[in-house]
């Protein structure tokens, strides 16, 4: 039940969502892989749409290097752990929700824990290998993975339905090699609202989610387009293992 | 025939957006993009290892369709395809 309080917060959303709608955020629990430049701002602006408990996991302390693109953080948060950061800034941004943070790295061991009862994994990474991770995580507990990733002013994003739709191993069966990547901050907020977009129309059941499809952002020329991708029927995360396509959660 | 090769992310940095080509009937997919790639060997090297096979974590698509890298040398280029050549985007 939305409080008064709740009702005149997001008053202006709920002439598009309805009581229905904005009941079915704040029944949501998102989880956000990374407090850094794509978990800024999905983590911001989950926040303020008032998805109900958002679980945010980073395992690094605020680098001075990090401040032009992880706008969770202050100047004053350097050496900081992430987690302390956001949370106190996730608070403060919306207290009508419920912000759980996790210091710790996202491992095999721990993943499936970590992600507990989510409705869905937001990927805020900055490396394959855990992506790779997240995303066989998504499929065993078949909830969506809602996938971005930057490098300069290059961006891209997918939704990863389990059982439905190609899996983020069929897209990228093998991953770059790991490089200290350029990026300015204007790019992680874009395809972090992308990601973020993606959650918000997953959770209310409404409009066309970006299923099968990468969206490819090139910020140098303003332009954005979007690549065909399938399942692969021999893909090692969900080539046998998936369930049939409308087995929905 | 002509066909075109769209680059993205770090490929497009060093190679350009596309580029519109003159082949030859029977090229393959590998060997229209050793030719392209060629203007610039770094871009070159990004696409392709020592050996000159494509890298393993190359995202090969002809006219919107994922194309395997390890199948590309099956495929004959066709008038009019147009060919995507990408990397997976890795930061966050």
């Amino acid at each position: 039940m939305l409080s008064e309080r709740e009702r005149e917060r997001y008053k202006r959303q709920m002439m598009i969502f309805g009581d229905a709608g904005q009941e079915r955020l704040k029944k949501a629990h998102i989880f956000i892989a990374g407090a850094g430049g794509l978990g800024s701002p999905v983590s911001v602006y989950l926040a303020v749409a008032g998805i109900g408990t958002l679980t945010v996991v980073d395992r690094d302390v605020v680098d001075l290097s990090n401040l032009n693109r992880q706008i969770l953080h202050y100047d004053r948060d350097t050496g900081r752990k992430k987690t302390v950061s956001a949370e106190e800034k996730l608070r403060a941004i919306n207290p009508d929700i419920t912000v759980r943070v996790i210091d710790t790295t996202i491992e095999e061991q721990n993943a499936e824990a970590l992600v507990g009862n989510a409705d869905g994994i937001v990927d805020a990474m900055d490396n394959y290998p855990t992506r790779y991770l997240l995303n066989e995580t998504a499929l065993r507990k078949k909830i969506p993975l809602f996938h971005g990733a930057v490098c300069g002013f290059f961006g891209q994003a997918t939704t990863i339905i389990p059982g439905q739709t190609a899996c983020l191993a069929c897209m990228f069966p093998k991953a770059p090699p790991k490089e200290v990547f350029p990026v300015v901050g204007v790019t992680p907020g874009l395809i972090g609202m992308v990601q973020a977009t993606e959650v918000l129309k997953y959770l209310l059941k409404n409009g066309e989610l970006l299923t099968n499809r990468l969206f490819i952002w090139d910020g140098m020329q303003a332009h954005a387009e979007e690549i065909c991708m399938e399942r692969n029927p021999r893909c090692t995360a969900c080539g046998t293992s998936c369930e049939k396509p409308g087995d929905k959660k | 025939m002509k066909v075109r090769v769209r680059f993205f992310a770090r490929f497009r940095e060093l190679l350009g957006n596309e580029i519109i080509t003159e082949v030859a009937e029977g090229t393959t997919l590998p060997d229209l993009i050793h030719q392209v790639a060629l203007k610039n060997r770094e871009g070159h090297n990004a696409i392709f290892d020592e050996h000159g096979h494509f890298r393993e974590y190359v995202i090969l698509m002809r006219n919107a369709r994922r194309v395997d890298i390890a199948d590309a040398a099956t495929q004959i280029v066709a008038d009019g395809d147009d060919i995507a050549v990408f990397p997976p985007v890795a930061g966050g």
